[in-house]
């Protein structure tokens, strides 16, 4: 071996174009670890779509490739939300379903046959990928050393805080947003770095497709402004950030107004404010001040324009006050209001509180979701106040905001994710920097400086106090490579901690449960689609469907049956219809269900199987939200035990035996035990010997282990009769005569 | 023969005429007691007066414990409410339009009443709707309003009220000026400003200093991210105890904690990133080479410790979990 190709060995990885090609390939291999951590469940289970939402979209999607986009744009579904219907076209965000749309038609056009299920359930794994390289772009304008890019890519790639929103199959809004979340605020960075007008337009296209794709856009509606204003109160105003700022919301706000669902809420509802009349205001007078400024030199001038700039600001102010109170702008939605007031939600608008991703999180979660990244994140924090440049300042703005709306709600874990992964990613590469430096320093030379360093000291008085001393770098073998391999070690942790969660807690459709027989073997609990292959062989097509809003896009997906409520809560109003209708007794329900054309009824009940989601444990929300608006006829106090505990077995209340949910979930329950045993193995208590017995429905489909349950409900009695005594009579049971009151027998002598 | 039985209830109501005032002089009489003060203050004759059987009007009576004898937080919480319902009502409805008569029962004047009705908690509101008359309720017995959810407001006893009286005025709740407030408020205002004006300078080095916004900021991440806003929502207790006498720090499940558990994360997480920043930032800087080894050491054997240390506690906390490093395994 000749010294050459030592020599080139050795320089590889040096040149420029070497870190280039080795750059793209990391890259792509992270791109394919993000998507390949996503597979799980199309593996263990198959090609399916998840849980509750991913049905609607998946329906539109389907609507959208079979009828055109014009046709989409204004489709009123008739299916849903029965008698209403909803305004399905102007009520979505559908950037999700036309970028399916089009990758469908784009691979048709290249003569590729592909089902659109598959490009559906592909769809947020795909995306993930760019996802990750989004999170390099974006890391690369906050740190110098290019290895926090990569390390973000990975971080981001594989969190499991992003992986529980885009496994294979969970085809939600949120499986593009966040690649277009993180791209914007990239593209936002640039174009204030550069004060670059194009940039600053790109920024707003991507903003605009982000406004289509998902509701949390808000979230950048908001934390620009923001951002724009920390800047400003540190005085950092400049041109950069009025170009890059009026380009961006002007351009992107003219765009979000494009999608009917969004239309004119930019200039009229209050969470859109700061970003109009806040800072867009107060830049145009910070601007015209410059001006004016540059022209007059006077001293005195410039104190009063201050004042004049304040004054406006605050004027401004009032102005808005007045127009919200006086209704020309819309106060805070209630969603976007419980974030702050956090008691809001759970006393005025119950179905927000009770979707279970709307809780607060606890610690665990954060850990879990996160791992070693929890804490590595305020160390790369810490690190942004060392230079503090513009970039900086967005990450700081965005740690505390994210920090605070994840800690609120336990969904928005989604937008924190992606600045815990490129602070933690600066973080993490500066340490590995320090100790992977092949060059000690050496003791003397040091030494010899360290006294006649006055003037670093006083250079670096304005930044941190830490970093007041100069650099000298690491000593030794034995540090360098006990941190080194710490680093290493919980790096591999981390890699570890992320397929262990996704294989376990994030992989399950839900659609489809998986359990483990005794002998360790896989055994898959398919209730759901077959009680929804049920509904759809064996009922008329347009047979209306009354279920719990959770299972409206299923039923509408799965069983296509039309269904009074759905996840699409726009109103309440006829949620707690439904609510009512399950948790009052059959003489009130059957009334409602007749006025609304129901055919059947399904619940879900887990007693049989453990399955703990089921109705019974929703039922107080039902309960709740029907209380909201009938609080006379449904009462959460009735349900209760005197004291004051939730209980269904014997002791369990008489309103609770009589509503129609207790009995739907219980009925012939009794006959799979023997006599007395009966068992609810989900709230553990064994349930009275006699079980309810219903007179206005019947039942029609029981699943296999017994989660889904059908009823259909009974047309009117052909003799007029009312159902309870109809019941009755076919019990077997005599009608009740009033027995007329007779004297003694008497013998009668003559 | 229509007529008779009119006839008929009129003879009766002349009979009970006689026995008792009339439904009519009954409210006169408490309404006039209730301009002069309320709510009404009721004794055991008085009480039994107001809710017999034929009323034409109604009658929402407080039944309550606020003597301090029985500790009854809830009924002391609630009463200045009450009292700002009645007053307010009476205010808006002087000529008795609504005819409803507000008034109070304590414990201490009726507590035969109390018996009687078997009442083990307090306060209670009970409303009498009439018997005769153009609003006569179905039944007689009084409903109930419930305290289930802690204190009311007098705005929700009065949506309460008013959804039971139906086309009566219901004259609505007005809160008084509370004038203590706005003057206390107004003078700490101006106080502050003047404080603000006069530290400036002192202030205006600490505000720009970058180090105090550094920490802030960090401080808010790790009390955020450790739960800190799930404690705020939910009250959760601060420790709780374990049956036995002592006490358990880390409540059991996934999604539940403690308030003094969530402490020692946020505070574990903060060793963990400080450590972290101390390696990056402040290690390099050393410059004798035997200080920085044992720097070395001593930051990177805090985080290793503390990062097993909290895995640990993470299994206590998820069962299942199965990563862990040395040496608590």
């Amino acid at each position: 071996m000749s010294a050459d190709t030592l020599e080139v060995l050795a320089s590889a990885g040096k040149g420029q174009s070497t870190r280039t090609v080795l750059r793209f390939i990391i890259l792509s291999l992270i791109a394919g670890a993000a998507i390949a951590s996503r597979l799980f469940s199309v593996i263990r289970f198959e090609s399916i779509i998840h849980e509750f939402d991913p049905w609607f979209n998946f329906r539109a999607t389907k609507y959208l490739v079979a009828n055109g986009f014009y046709n989409f744009w204004d489709w009123f579904d008739d299916r849903t939300w029965h008698p209403l219907g909803r305004v399905t076209g102007g009520t979505l965000y559908p950037g999700l379903m036309v970028t399916s749309g089009v990758i469908y038609h784009a691979l048709r056009a290249l003569t590729i046959p592909v089902d659109i299920r598959n490009i559906c359930v592909l769809l947020a794994p795909a995306f993930s990928g760019l996802t990750a390289f989004a999170a390099y772009l974006l890391t690369n304008e906050m740190a110098p050393s290019p290895s926090a890019g990569l390390l973000a890519a990975i971080f981001m790639g594989i969190a499991p805080g992003y992986i529980s929103r885009s496994v294979a199959g969970s085809y939600d809004n949120e499986a593009i947003a966040i690649f277009l979340l993180v791209f914007t605020f990239f593209l936002w960075i640039r174009a204030l770095k550069q004060g670059s007008m194009l940039w600053g337009a790109l920024c707003a296209l991507f903003y605009g497709y982000m406004v289509a794709s998902w509701g949390g856009y808000a979230f950048i509606t908001c934390l620009l402004p923001l951002h724009a204003f920390v800047l400003i109160c540190m005085g950092r105003y400049s041109t950069r950030l009025y170009v890059a700022y009026t380009t961006w919301y002007a351009l992107g706000t003219l765009a979000s107004m494009q999608i009917p669902f969004v239309g004119f809420l930019p200039v009229k509802t209050s969470e859109h404010m700061p970003a109009l009349a806040g800072i867009f205001g107060f830049l145009q007078l910070l601007a015209f001040l410059d001006y004016v400024r540059s022209a007059i030199p006077s001293r005195q001038f410039q104190t009063f324009l201050w004042l004049f700039a304040g004054g406006t600001f605050g004027l401004g102010l009032a102005a808005l006050v007045i127009a919200t109170s006086a209704g020309f702008i819309a106060p805070w939605s209630g969603r976007f209001y419980s974030l702050w007031d956090t008691g809001y939600a759970k006393i005025h608008i119950p179905i927000i509180a009770s979707v279970s991703e709307h809780q607060p999180t606890a610690w665990p979660a954060f850990f879990f979701d996160l791992n070693m990244l929890i804490w590595l994140f305020p160390a790369g924090v810490y690190l942004c106040f060392q230079q503090l440049a513009d970039e900086h300042v967005f990450i700081v703005v965005y740690a505390l905001f994210g920090s605070y709306f994840a800690g609120v709600m336990v969904r928005l874990m989604l937008t924190l994710t992606p600045v815990v992964c490129v602070a933690a990613a600066i973080s993490a590469s500066s340490l590995l920097d320090t100790y992977l430096n092949v060059k000690s320093p050496n003791p003397e030379e040091h030494q010899a400086d360290d006294s006649a360093d006055g003037s670093a000291k006083k250079a670096a008085k304005a930044g941190l106090k830490s970093t007041s001393k100069p650099v000298v770098g690491v000593y030794g073998w034995l540090s360098k490579g006990s941190v080194a391999g710490a680093m290493t070690v919980y790096l591999i942790l981390f890699v570890l901690h992320c397929t262990w969660v996704t294989s376990n807690a994030y992989s399950s459709p839900s659609v489809v449960l998986a359990s483990r027989m005794p002998d360790g073997s896989q055994h898959i609990i398919d209730d759901y689609r077959e009680a929804y292959q049920w509904l759809r062989q064996n009922t008329r097509e347009d047979a209306k469907i009354m279920s719990w809003w959770d299972y409206g896009y299923q039923i509408g997906g799965m069983a296509d049956r039309p269904t009074l409520v759905d996840n699409n809560t726009w109103n309440n109003t006829h949620i707690a219809t439904v609510g009512k209708a399950m948790s009052s007794r059959e003489e009130v329900s059957y009334p409602i269900m007749r006025q609304h054309e129901v055919d059947y009824v399904l619940v879900v009940f887990g007693g049989l199987l453990g399955y703990s989601g089921d109705d019974i444990n929703k039922f107080l929300w039902m309960v709740r939200i029907a209380e909201g608006i009938w609080p006379d006829e449904v009462k959460e106090r009735e349900f209760f035990t005197p004291r004051g505990e939730y209980r269904v077995d014997g002791e369990a209340t008489e309103t609770m035996k009589n509503s129609l949910m207790y009995k739907m979930s219980y009925y012939n329950y009794n006959s799979l035990f023997p006599p007395g045993q009966a068992q609810d193995r989900v709230r553990g208590s064994r349930l009275p010997e006699v079980g309810p017995s219903l007179s206005t429905i019947e039942e029609a489909f029981t699943s296999e282990n017994w989660i889904i349950r059908i009823y259909k409900v009974k047309d009117l009695d052909n003799f007029g009769r009312d159902h309870a005594s109809a019941a009755a009579f076919d019990r077997g049971l005599k009608k009740k005569k009033v027995n007329k009151k007779k004297g003694p027998r008497q013998l009668r002598v003559d | 023969m229509r007529w008779l039985p009119a006839f008929v209830s009129a003879l009766c109501a002349t009979g009970t005429l006689a026995a008792k005032k009339s439904t009519e002089q009954r409210f006169t009489e408490f309404h006039t007691k209730s301009l002069a003060s309320s709510p009404v203050k009721l004794l055991d004759a008085s009480y039994r007066e107001l809710t017999s059987a034929p009323r034409d009007y109604t009658a929402a009576i407080l039944l309550t414990a606020l003597d301090a004898r029985f500790g009854c937080q809830l009924c002391r919480e609630f009463q200045p409410e009450w009292d700002l319902l009645s007053k307010s009502w009476v205010k808006g409805d002087k000529s008795g339009d609504s005819r409803l008569i507000l008034a109070t029962l304590d414990f201490s004047d009726g507590r035969d009443i109390f018996m009687s009705l078997g009442l083990q908690t307090a306060p209670v509101l009970f409303l009498f709707p009439p018997t005769i008359g153009p609003h006569a309720a179905a039944s007689p017995e009084p409903i109930r309003y419930d305290f289930v959810n802690g204190p009311q407001s007098a705005e929700q006893v009065h949506a309460w009220l008013s959804r039971h009286l139906p086309d009566r005025p219901h004259p609505p709740v007005k809160r008084p000026i509370n004038w203590i407030k706005w003057i206390f408020t107004t003078t700490m205002l101006a106080g502050s400003l003047t404080a603000a004006v006069v530290a400036w300078p002192y202030v205006l080095p600490i505000i720009q200093n970058r180090n105090v916004w550094a920490a802030i900021s960090l401080i808010s991440i790790l009390l955020f991210t450790s739960g800190h806003m799930f404690n705020r929502i939910r009250g959760v207790p601060y420790v709780s105890g374990d049956g036995r006498g002592g006490i358990t720090y880390f409540a059991s499940g996934f999604q539940n904690q403690f308030g003094m558990e969530t402490q020692i994360v946020a505070a574990m997480y903060g060793v963990l990133s400080f450590a972290a920043i101390a390696l990056t930032v402040k290690v390099p800087r050393i410059a004798d080479a035997k200080a920085q080894g044992v720097a070395v050491l001593a930051w990177g054997g805090a985080m290793f410790l503390m990062y097993s240390f909290l895995l640990s506690i993470f299994r206590v906390k998820n069962g299942g979990y199965p990563f862990s490093l040395p040496p608590f395994m």
